[in-house]
């Protein structure tokens, strides 16, 4: 008989592991450590939730593949390397997350549209090339699995940017001036926890919505686009 | 699946002295959720209790229903945000009734969900004390919505609330009908604001025809995320008619039941075609609909009319 087995969100974290995020390669690592360790504290949320880590620069690298959290033991690990190729990005996630909306749903799962949470440090360095894949991933009509994207802009990653990226303009981020760019990345992955569970405990409810926790030290970047 | 415990083991008696009627034990299907005991809810939640149920019969048709609090509102402490009422017309003996199911984003949306299955019901009743035409579930729909705004402007002070306020504190789906009896059953009138759902069971054969469009149907990629629902009214309102014949059961349900159900073909729809082949204890209802699956954490409410040359109810 053909159950539906419940009805999940795909989360993917996107993490900038070009060379300028060497010094922070520990926050990084700890955040992770922490996003996952957060989920673990909340089974009846994870549950709902896969989660996928993937690390990008000149390529994207799998770092965790979508991932049943209250299950799964090996934690991920970045590697710095390269540039900053945001085109890489899209173009990867064309490719994998219908594949990986389609494989839920043939192991018996309804799916929330998927989310993206993306964090960068710096500019794209493939110029405008990022542009074209980014339109065809969150245009419904060419990409039914479009996700919602929220983009973190930290260091030299610049506000205008981040609102491109991001699918709503309240889903673009950017840390304030002056802020500890380690603090803002954990502040990046303790923020991305809490959305995550405040966005589980609204799955499957008359209104599911996806919740989107501003961190701290950041502010929409929208508002940095306009002054 | 096993209404009696997941492995099919009796578990042991609760005192050796005791003698009479097992205790009930939980319902699960597939793989269960976390067990807890519940926490309590806010302070002043108290008018909204874990559970509910209700069960009567007329001379032609049964009613039961059941709301039941979700695992993920037992453990955040949160109430139950969905209602249910039901009433006899007595004038012709038709069966009015009501599901809500309060939006979790507005902060007081179980008081939505009660008072709009309450203005739903009053107004139904009204109208089909002067009218056996159709029912006009446009003119149901706004009361509910004016109720809604009523209740926002009183916990403002006086304050005429914006509709975007309304919504913040009280916004809730709701599925709102009728069923007249006649010789060869019932004819349903039916209505729909927000995602719940209605099928027409039939017990005999496990099918369940939906009878509003389903957001999770077999045939959609993604689940739809938009729901509109009270205090908005749309233009067009979602309406349906069905005939309730012998053999049938009128299923209206929040998507607590909906999602786990599915298309009806796996193991809840199983469960729920064999426990509702003939109208069981309303107490009954309540605890199979609370049955356990892991995911499927949300308050689930049931509204179940029978034709009663079916079956006698137990």
């Amino acid at each position: 008989m053909a159950d539906t087995k419940g009805v999940l969100l795909p989360a993917y974290v996107l993490a900038d592991e070009s060379g300028s995020m060497g010094p922070y390669q520990g926050e990084l690592s700890d955040g992770l450590v922490s996003l996952c360790e957060g989920l673990r504290a909340e089974p009846m949320i994870a549950a709902k939730l896969r989660l996928a880590v993937l690390g990008f620069s000149d390529d994207v690298q799998v770092r965790l593949a979508v991932a049943d959290m209250r299950t799964e033991t090996s934690l991920p690990q970045v590697a710095i390397r390269g540039l900053t190729n945001y085109g890489a990005v899209f173009d990867d996630l064309l490719d994998r997350i219908p594949s990986d909306v389609q494989w839920l749903r043939g192991e018996g799962y309804k799916v929330h549209r998927p989310v993206v949470f993306f964090l960068s440090d710096g500019q794209p360095t493939d110029g405008k090339g990022w542009r074209r894949p980014h339109a065809k991933l969150i245009d419904k009509s060419q990409t039914p699995t479009a996700p919602n994207i929220i983009a973190c802009g930290i260091g030299d990653a610049q506000a205008a940017t981040m609102v491109e990226v991001a699918t709503r303009p309240e889903f673009a981020f950017v840390a304030k001036p002056g802020t500890d760019i380690g603090q803002a990345i954990s502040e990046f992955f303790h923020a991305l926890t809490a959305s995550l569970v405040a966005s589980g405990q609204a799955l499957g409810s008359a209104s599911p919505q996806l919740v989107v926790n501003r961190p701290e030290q950041f502010t929409m970047a929208i508002d940095e686009v306009g002054q | 699946m096993s209404p009696h415990g997941g492995d099919g083991s009796a578990a042991p008696p609760l005192a050796p002295s005791l003698s009479g009627p097992e205790p009930w034990h939980p319902v699960t299907v597939g793989v269960p959720g976390p067990e807890f005991e519940a926490r309590p809810p806010g302070q002043y939640a108290f008018d909204f209790p874990d559970s509910v149920c209700d069960g009567w019969s007329t001379d032609l048709l049964t009613l039961r229903f059941a709301s039941v609090r979700g695992a993920k509102h037992r453990y955040y402490r949160q109430p139950r945000q969905d209602a249910a009422r039901a009433a006899v017309h007595e004038a012709t003996g038709s069966i009015v009734f009501a599901v809500a199911d309060g939006v979790s984003s507005a902060s007081s949306s179980e008081h939505g969900a009660v008072e709009s299955c309450r203005a739903a019901l009053e107004r139904m009743l009204h109208l089909l004390s002067g009218s056996q035409g159709p029912l006009d579930f446009q003119d149901v729909a706004h009361h509910a919505a004016e109720r809604l705004r009523q209740l926002a402007q009183w916990r403002l002070g006086g304050k005429a609330p914006e509709p975007a306020e309304v919504a913040r504190l009280y916004a809730t789906t709701l599925v709102a009908g009728v069923v007249r009896p006649d010789r060869t059953g019932g004819s349903v009138e039916l209505c729909r604001i927000g995602d719940s759902g209605a099928w027409m069971l039939e017990p005999s054969s496990g099918r369940y025809h939906p009878l509003f469009d389903s957001k999770t149907g077999s045939d959609t990629v993604l689940v739809s995320n938009e729901v509109a629902p009270l205090p908005q009214v749309p233009d067009r309102l979602e309406g349906t008619t069905a005939r309730l014949s012998p053999g049938q059961v009128l299923l209206v349900g929040t998507d607590g039941f909906g999602d786990p159900l599915g298309d009806g073909d796996g193991h809840v729809g199983s469960l729920f075609a064999r426990h509702l082949a003939v109208p069981p204890p309303p107490l009954w209802l309540a605890h199979v609909l609370d049955f356990s699956r892991e995911t499927f954490d949300d308050d689930r409410t049931l509204l179940a009319v029978w034709p009663r040359a079916t079956a006698e109810p137990r």
